[in-house]
């Protein structure tokens, strides 16, 4: 991994069109501001260990917790 | 051909009904080819089930039966990726987290799977609106949905043994009124 060292405003620039600024340092907090063009997909990185976390919990339902659900549905 | 699966036994599969990822869904990336599964107990919850790993199915829906409302909009970047010229020659499904109480159970509206009805190319794409949830709680409103269909006979045949389905087979939009923009207004019946 790349580390580089930045204070307060200044920037990284990824590639021709992403830049990085640090905006704000708060204690143990940093706020970063983020340049890119439109298509660039950004998120935090937390999203997609929720995800995962979804999928994988998704992935052990089996027939019987489904079926439960089924009866429970159809009662009107 | 026949694949085997732990929760259906043995299926037979057309070559036109395996879905295909180029990087699989986060978390089960080793596993590239997937079908979909009707278990045809008329929850219009439909399994997709690893082609490669017997153990590994996602229950799924179609997230426009509980949000009519719900709109995925790719980015050009993703619709290439995908082949796709436009949304509407996709499915889209949402996979389910189903816990012991059931009335918990929530839909991953963040991250839908979207497959390319023609190519059957796929890809668990992750949103960029903020609002969408990982964990979307949905049970009254897939209830309400059922409730109603099942009161209409016409639409429903009786229950029926696990069959393999394909996305486009299996795709409700066309004959539920939905309200996307690209759509218009929709027709009075």
């Amino acid at each position: 991994m790349l580390v580089l060292t930045r204070k307060l405003g200044e920037s990284i620039a990824i590639d021709d069109h992403i830049k990085i600024v640090v905006v704000q340092i708060k204690g143990k907090q940093v706020r970063l501001g983020i340049k890119a063009p439109k298509e660039t997909k950004i998120h935090r990185e937390e999203v997609y260990q929720a995800i995962q976390d979804q999928n994988t919990e998704a992935s052990q339902s089996d027939l019987s917790s489904l079926s439960d659900l089924t009866s429970d549905l159809k009662k009107k | 051909m026949k694949i085997n699966t732990t929760r259906f036994g043995e299926l037979e599969v057309e070559k036109k009904d395996v879905i295909v990822f180029k990087e699989g869904l986060l978390g089960f990336e080793n596993l590239k080819k997937f079908f979909i599964v009707d278990p045809g107990d008329q929850t219009l919850i439909l399994w997709f089930q690893s082609a490669e790993d017997p153990a590994t199915a996602f229950p799924i829906i179609e997230p426009k039966i509980f949000q009519p409302n719900y709109v995925v909009k790719l980015l050009p970047a993703e619709l290439n990726s995908l082949d796709l010229e436009s949304i509407n020659d996709a499915s889209v499904y949402t996979i389910l987290t189903i816990p012991k109480v059931v009335t918990e159970m929530s839909a991953n509206l963040k991250a839908p799977i979207v497959i390319n009805n023609k190519t059957k190319v796929a890809r668990q794409i992750v949103l960029q609106d903020s609002k969408l949830e990982v964990r979307c709680k949905m049970y009254k409103e897939l209830k309400k949905y059922i409730v109603s269909y099942a009161s209409d006979d016409s639409n429903r045949t009786t229950a029926s043994a696990p069959s393999v389905t394909s996305p486009s087979d299996a795709q409700i939009s066309s004959t539920e009124p939905s309200v996307t923009e690209e759509q218009g207004p929709t027709k009075d019946l």
